[in-house]
């Protein structure tokens, strides 16, 4: 929220009597050029004794906005974008690869439901050890859950027919692939994903191995502390968290999968945790369900782009 | 003599009419086929998260993009642009361009007495990898012009420039935008109620929180559809009420204080009332002019071989149509059922 004095430098036309003249219609940045009525301003400028430099700045404060927003594209610009960037990251776990199209999808926000032992760390992790051969990437950990013995556990179950040389070779490139951080607030984790996005931002231009892949484990824990009650700040972080991952991972093309967990609804079932608002922030939702009797692990779609229903998969983790 | 000429017809009422009906041709976009929809419209399209709400919007898009007729194949589209403004962020560009794609499929397969045998028979052997025709596909695709949105400055951001980019895609395509499609309304509503509302410098100075960004919202269309008439459908993700699910609103309904209830209604469920929680603030309840609820329903519906498809429906609100319709989204978008 800069005032405007800051922009005389760069653009002489915001001079001092510019600047009192919003002023006097109470507009002291750019931001407040966005909730008042230019039309109405240019009205009152024409009034004025210097209406044409008034007016010009009004159309530099126009093209200044111009560049607040995304930049405008077509549909043939996004297709380019989509098959270019936009790749699948296989999770080497067939059931969740099979409902997914391939894997999880750099760009969008993957989230992963299940009620507590129901296997969710373990896709995080072994999804982890697959990706991290080719990319590196970025685990944020709320429960101290992340295990490099499992990650090194789910690499010697794929690589059994290799040497021990390559298998230690192997280990090693992963394990120097994953960046582990605890985190145990949800202002932890905006702290840790604005500092991810200024390194991206910077590596964007000097080339360099780029993280690809974005674990939130878990990220019901973070943010239910601070849901609930009267206040609407709660739901506020809520949405700002979700916006922050959904543009980390469309302008940086990561793939970002986060855990959340189920709570009870009424009837005795079970329904994910974060309520109605979260619903509609994440692209795609898996539910991940275990049967202790059997052993059995099942995934099911709740929500998927292209609307593919309550397909499920089932198998032995 | 000059004054005159004042009094000389231009047209004819029907010659009017027939004119209008041209630039302006009434759009039955199925689900929304029971009310014509024409330009200058606001459609609010509610519901639940999720269901098919923004895959009516792409619905609405691509008939806006194809062209009425090309190379001999009746495609009954409108040949004009379509803007999406993507407040969600979720929007996937390969779903679109499979829709697009498989109604270009569709009308050139439909169309017998045009279409060469060779053309069919080779167009069968890459169907899903290569476009269909990549020539008028690229040019639809081309129509079809996209932003994103991560917060409510780049949203007010977008709507103050967007006479000045209405104005150069009107110049560098030679045709109108026709739709307006936003994707979803009330994406913004928690972050801008949370952002605090404390005025600086006495009343003088305006804020950037939910009523401001709401009024100017709604200030900037409606200046936007006096120099440029279009189409204009929103989705809104709602929570709906209980008549239809039993959820925890009602425990939301007592804890929300006295404040909230400038800005919105709660809006009880009795049998002919809005099903849902309205949480617009009232000025953009006075923008639109038609709202339809669409919602999904339990029963699964049997496509072909072995694929269950779920089944939506959808309800006009506004008007009120005393009627619910059944519908599924296939490959080659929505399809109405009953």
């Amino acid at each position: 929220m800069a005032p405007l004095k800051n922009l005389e430098t760069e653009y002489p036309i915001i001079d001092s009597n510019f600047q009192n003249f919003c002023a006097s219609h109470g507009i002291f940045s750019v931001e407040d050029f966005l909730i008042h009525d230019l039309y109405m301003l240019a009205a009152f400028a024409e009034q004025n004794v210097s209406s044409e430099r008034l007016k010009e700045g009004i159309t530099q404060i126009l093209s200044i906005i111009d560049d607040m927003h995304q930049p405008w594209l077509n549909g043939m610009e996004l297709l380019e974008d989509a098959k270019r960037n936009k790749h699948f990251l296989p999770t080497g776990i067939q059931g969740v690869d099979l409902l997914l199209g391939g894997g999880i999808r750099v760009g969008q926000l993957t989230e992963l439901v299940g009620p507590s032992a129901s296997g969710k760390t373990q896709v995080c992790l072994q999804t982890a050890s697959n990706v991290a051969r080719n990319y590196m990437m970025l685990y944020l950990d709320t429960g101290n859950s992340f295990s490099p013995q499992r990650i090194a556990y789910f690499l010697g179950k794929t690589n059994e027919l290799a040497s021990a040389q390559a298998k230690n070779q192997i280990l090693q490139k992963v394990m120097s692939n994953i960046l582990c951080h605890s985190v145990f607030d949800i202002f932890a984790m905006f702290d840790v994903l604005h500092q991810l996005e200024s390194n991206l931002r910077c590596q964007e231009r000097g080339g360099g191995c780029r993280i690809r892949l974005l674990i939130v484990d878990s990220i019901s824990l973070l943010i239910a502390p601070v849901l609930g009650g009267t206040s609407t700040r709660g739901r506020a972080l809520m949405a700002s968290a979700g916006y922050l991952l959904k543009k980390l991972a469309h302008q940086h093309n990561l793939a970002v999968l986060v855990i959340n967990h189920t709570v009870g609804s009424e009837g005795g079932t079970s329904k994910p945790a974060l309520g109605d608002s979260w619903k509609s922030i994440p692209h795609s939702r898996l539910l991940l369900s275990c049967d202790r009797g059997s052993n059995v692990y099942n995934v099911s779609i709740l929500k998927h782009p292209s609307m593919k229903n309550l397909r499920s998969k089932q198998g032995p983790s | 003599m000059g004054s005159k000429a004042w009094l000389v017809e231009d047209e004819s009422a029907r010659e009017m009419l027939d004119r209008v009906l041209t630039e302006r041709p009434f759009l039955l976009l199925p689900p929304l086929h029971r009310v014509p929809l024409r330009v200058g419209n606001i459609v609010e399209i509610v519901g639940p998260s999720p269901s098919a709400k923004t895959h009516i919007l792409i619905q609405a898009a691509i008939t806006c993009i194809l062209p009425r007729q090309w190379k001999g194949v009746n495609y009954g589209g409108l040949g004009h642009l379509a803007m999406f403004l993507d407040l969600d962020c979720r929007f996937d560009i390969s779903r679109f361009s499979d829709l697009l794609n498989h109604r270009i499929m569709e009308a050139a397969n439909g169309s017998s007495s045009e279409v060469d045998c060779q053309i069919k028979e080779s167009e069968a052997q890459n169907a899903t990898t290569k476009p269909y025709n990549e020539e008028l596909f690229a040019s639809c695709m081309r129509r079809f012009l996209y932003i994103r949105c991560y917060d409510s400055s780049e949203f007010l951001a977008t709507l103050k420039t967007l006479h000045y980019r209405l104005q150069k895609e009107r110049e560098t395509h030679g045709v109108n935008v026709h739709v307006l499609l936003i994707d979803s309304i009330g994406a913004f509503h928690w972050i801008d109620r949370g952002s605090s509302s404390f005025s600086l410098e006495g009343d003088t100075r305006k804020s950037l929180h939910l009523q401001s960004v709401t009024e100017t919202v709604v200030q900037e269309i409606r200046k936007l559809l006096l120099v440029h008439p279009m189409l204009v459908m929103a989705t809104k993700a709602a929570v709906l009420g209980n008549r239809y699910s039993m959820n925890d609103s009602k425990r939301n309904y007592r804890t929300w204080s006295a404040k909230d209830n400038l800005h919105s209604r709660n809006v009880t469920s009795s049998d002919q009332q809005v099903p849902y929680r309205e949480y617009m603030p009232a000025v953009w309840q006075s923008l639109i002019t038609h709202r339809i609820l669409v919602r999904t329903t339990d029963a699964d519906f049997v496509n072909g071989e072995h694929q269950n498809v779920s089944t939506y429906l959808s309800e006009w609100l506004l008007p009120p149509l005393n009627s619910v319709d059944k519908f599924i989204v296939r490959d080659t978008g929505v399809f109405v059922l009953s």
